[in-house]
Formats: structure tokens, sequence, C-alpha cells
């Protein structure tokens, strides 16, 4: 189990985190590699099809991030999405998986640190869980 | 060339030689307008079935099985419902096999030649041994083979079955846990090896068999191939008169059949499309059940609480359910453009609960709180269609360090 490295999907909504993101990569902040990033343009486009769908491939790992509360681009994209997050982690919870797999956070774009300091936290997290439960088909 | 290929080649041919049965065709074209002005209950154009079938087809009797794999008995009883049609199928298919209602074994079938029935309407998903076997067996022996109803579609209520650990904790449930067995164990001296189905028994006579139960339940197409579905638990009248005509007319009129792969029965729209109840798009703080309300008969059922399937749930079946103040439990299936259909339903409730003034400052476990109102969400929006969702069973965490 040492040498887990995670697969971890993370979607970033185009007008904070990303830009968050950016910002990390710009200021050579150090992250592990074990992230892709999916650029989506609000946190509410990301479908929960889309998180069931990472994880049925063998994501060991889902993190949503968008803008705070109250600077959604969108006005109000970020209180759908985190309606939606809560329900999907009952029912991967109800699936059996740790409900810890999948993670919302707000990071806005001049949060470069915060993107860091998520991102190390949350790989730390499933590399803790060790790898996903789903099996290949 | 593909059976199927062959099948519309065979069936050309024949239509040269019958005349007759065109004329039949203009009449019951020409007694359509009726039905046009009758009151439309379902988003699908009414189908005429007219009258009585006329006798045995000119090229003779075509071949018809009905097959129950894992099913509950109400799809075939669905097919009884169609009142005198059923009577009439004799003239136009000898039925080679319908365990409810006919006779025709295994044996039968396994001495027929490949493709030699016409067609095999199969309900039920496959959760054993046998049910894998004989629907294999079907489709080899079968130039059609139709889908029928929710089970045999998406997994339906057996589906269900794929969120607890296996077939071991069913059996064990079954025959240790539940008040009834667990007493007979008990009173029969079975406490300490309790008595459980085995798939081989050796008696004196000889061995007996069980068939093997599967620890996941699958949907017929994910076992065999399959040339048309139609959803429903059970289908609808409605549906399975869209299905009874489309076979009646080939085989008398030679008129084709539908693509490959088509749904039967079914709108291209969702379920709140032909549903009556009228929608004011409110927002909701609470799910509730429909017997704990007074459930008012013409408002939609989201505005008042009660949660309905209806906005990821395909329509055809005439909003059945909502109509009479039960919400849709989605048996219908997704619209086509979607694969999940519990996905889709949670994009609809999360959009219900309203936004909070304390919605800026609030935390994630606070949001959780509110959407806990929704009771078993896995259970009630994969209904019907466990075995079609992205992640199609139960999974268990190994644990890390
Ligand atoms: S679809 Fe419904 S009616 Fe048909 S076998 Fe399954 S549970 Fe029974
Ligand atoms: S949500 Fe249900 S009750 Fe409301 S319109 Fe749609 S089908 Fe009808
Ligand atoms: S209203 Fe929904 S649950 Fe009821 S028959 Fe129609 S599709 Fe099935
Ligand atoms: S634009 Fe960032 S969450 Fe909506």
């Amino acid at each position: 189990m040492a040498d887990f490295e995670p697969k971890i999907v993370a979607f970033c909504c185009n007008w904070c985190s990303y830009a968050g993101a950016d910002g990390a990569g710009v200021a050579r902040l150090q992250m592990p590699t074990n992230f892709r990033i999916i650029r989506t343009m609000c946190s509410a486009r990301i479908d929960p099809e889309f998180v069931l769908r990472a994880f049925s491939k063998g994501a060991d790992g889902v993190i949503i991030l968008g803008c705070h509360p109250a600077d959604c681009h969108y006005i109000g994209g970020n209180y759908r999405a985190r309606r939606r997050i809560a329900l999907l982690r009952m029912v991967l919870e109800q699936y059996g998986f740790d409900p810890k797999r999948l993670r919302l956070e707000w990071v806005s774009a001049s949060e470069g640190e915060k993107f860091q300091k998520t991102m190390v936290e949350f790989i730390d997290t499933i590399k803790a869980l060790g790898p996903t439960p789903m099996k290949e088909e | 060339m593909g059976f199927f290929d062959i099948f519309k080649k065979n069936k050309a041919e024949k239509t040269d030689k019958t005349a007759k049965p065109a004329k039949k065709e203009a009449e019951e074209k020409k007694a359509t307008p009726r039905d046009a002005a009758a009151p439309a209950t379902s988003g699908l154009p009414a189908v005429d079935l007219g009258e009585l079938l006329p006798g045995a087809p000119k090229n003779g009797k075509i071949k018809l099985a009905i097959y129950w794999a894992a099913a509950c008995g109400g799809c075939d009883v669905s097919l009884l419902d169609t009142n005198e049609r059923i009577l009439t199928i004799g003239d136009m298919a000898d039925i080679v096999m319908w365990p409810i209602a006919a006779d025709g074994k295994e044996k039968d079938i396994a001495a027929m030649g490949d493709q030699e029935i016409t067609v095999s309407i199969i309900n039920g998903a496959v959760r054993n041994s046998e049910n894998e076997h004989m629907v294999k067996l079907l489709r080899q022996k079968s130039l059609l083979v139709i889908s029928y109803g929710s089970c045999a579609c998406f997994g339906g209520t057996p589906a269900l079955a794929n969120l607890v650990d296996g077939k071991d904790d069913i059996l064990d449930y079954v025959y240790t846990k539940t008040p009834t067995t667990a007493n007979f164990q008990e009173q029969c001296g079975h406490k300490s090896a309790p008595i459980i189905p085995q798939n081989s028994y050796q008696a004196p006579e000889g061995e007996l068999t069980l068939p093997l139960l599967y620890d996941t339940v699958k949907s017929l197409d994910q076992v065999i191939d399959v040339d048309y579905s139609i959803p429903g638990c059970p289908p609808q009248q409605e549906s399975i008169a869209v299905l009874l005509k489309a076979l009646v007319d080939f085989v008398y009129n030679g008129v084709a059949l539908p693509p490959k792969g088509t749904m039967i029965g079914v709108t291209t729209k969702t379920l709140c499309e032909e549903c009556p109840r009228h929608k004011e798009n409110r927002r909701i703080t609470k799910i509730c059940e429909p017997h704990e309300v007074d459930v008012d008969p013409e408002l939609c059922l989201m505005d008042q609480g009660i949660l309905c399937l209806g906005p990821a749930t395909v329509g055809g079946c005439g909003a059945k359910c909502t109509r009479v103040g039960q919400p849709c439990r989605g048996c219908y299936g997704p619209t086509e453009v979607v694969q999940e259909q519990g996905a889709s339903m949670f994009t609809a409730v999360a959009s219900l609960f309203p936004v909070l003034e304390e919605d800026p400052t609030c935390s994630e476990d606070e949001i959780i709180d509110i959407m806990s109102t929704v009771k078993d969400p896995l259970g009630y929006f994969y209904a019907f269609s466990m075995s079609k969702a992205l992640i199609k069973r139960k999974v268990s965490e190994k644990g890390g360090q």
C-alpha cells in the first residue's frame, strides 16, 4: 500500500478555482501530481453523472472546486452544486464508498495557496483510504 | 448479413404474394380519425388495434415464445390483460413456450432449429444460472428477441439486490434471519447448522440441482443481444398496443418492423410533458410522503414536496401514477438522451430546495442535514434502473492504514 498513487479527478470552475489552480502553478507551489483537472464553466455545470462516471471508471477520489458562496459568476450556481454534492455523498455512502472520497471546496482566483493546501490534504486523505473499492467490470 | 436482414428479406418475399392484407391496412387507415378524436391519455399516438385478427396469416403462423426470467409475473399478466386480443394471438402465432399460460419445456426449445422461433418476448432480469441458460437458448432459437418490462430492460426491482453484499448475504438473511425462517430453524433443531438451499444435493435417487444464484443482477441486454425493448413495470396497455400493432402489421401486411434497438411504447419527452398536473416550480424545504399530506389533485406533486421521478422518466405510460395522486417511481426508465436516471433526478431534486439566506455562510454539513430529508436516495432514484446505473452494485471499502 505504501506505493499507492491515487488517481484523482478535480473539477474546477472557470472563474475562480481554475484561476486559483493557475495561480498555484505560476507561484511554483509544490504539489503531488495525482490529479487531473477538468475545467467547467461553473461548479453547477458538474452533472452528478460526471462524478459517478469518474468513480465508475476507477477514480480513487473526486474533488469539486468552485467560487466561494456569494461569489459564483452565475450568482447561485455553487448553491445548486453543493446540494447535488450533498445528495451524491449520501448515495456514495449507500453504495459503500467512504464519503470522504468526494469533496467540495471553495477556492477563489487569488487563493493559489489554498488550492495547493486543499489538494495536498485531499490526496493524503485518499492515500489513507487506499484504492477505490470499485472493481473493473 | 445479420439475422435481422435475413428476417426482413424473407418477409419481403412473402408480402408479394399477399394482396389482400394491403386492403385491410387501407381500411384501418380510414378508421383512424375516430381514434384521433378520442382523448389522448398518453403522449403516444393512440393505436387502433382494429377488429379481431382476420384468422391465420396467409404465410402460416409465426412461432412465439414468452418467457420469464427473474420476474414477478406482472409482466405476463399485463400480456393477458390485453383483453380479447390475447385470444386471437393464437390465430397469428403458435405459442411454443409460455410458462404462465401454455406448455412448452426447455427440451422442446432445445430441440428446435436455430432461429426457428420468430419472436421471443422475455420479461424479468437475469440473476441465476437458469435465467442465463434459458435466455441464451431463446436467443439462439429466435429471429427477434423483445426485452419486455423494466426488470428485463433495466434490472427493475430484482436489481435492488445489487445493493447488498452478495448472494450469500441474501440467502443468509432469507433463510436464517427473517422471523418465520429463524423460528423454523430453531424449532426444528437446525439453529447451529441452518438449512440453506444447496446447488446440488445427493439424494438416494440421484443428484438434485438448483440454479446458481448470482451476486449481481443484470438486465437482459447485458447477457444477450436484444432487438427491441418495451419498458414499464409492467408495460402499460398504451405501450403494449404499439408493440402488438407492429407485430400484427408485420405478420399480416408485411409492414417493416422498427429499426433494431428501438424502445417501443415510449415518447421522446419526459413524463412531466404528459402529466396533467399543473406545475408552479415552487421551492420546497421538506420532502414528504403522499400519505402524510392532503394531496392537491391538480398541483404538481413535486410542488407539494412529494418526490416524483417524472422529470427523469421517459413518457409513454400516460402518467398513470400521478393522475391518481401517487408519485412516478420511474418504471419507464430514463429518456433517450440520459444514461443515468438517478443522476438526472439528483439534479432535479437539488434544484427544488431554495437558496437560503444563510447559504453564503453555512457549512456543507448544514446542507447535508437539509438534503437528508431525502430518504434512501439510492433505492428511491434507482428503484427500477440499478442494473443500468454507472455504478451497478455495492462496493466495500477495504480500509487503508
Ligand atoms: S417489470 Fe415489473 S411487472 Fe414486470 S416482472 Fe418486473 S417487477 Fe414484475
Ligand atoms: S414532477 Fe411528477 S407530478 Fe409534477 S409534472 Fe412531473 S410527472 Fe407530474
Ligand atoms: S407514472 Fe411513472 S411509475 Fe407510474 S407507470 Fe408511469 S412511468 Fe411507471
Ligand atoms: S462560476 Fe465558479 S462556482 Fe459558479
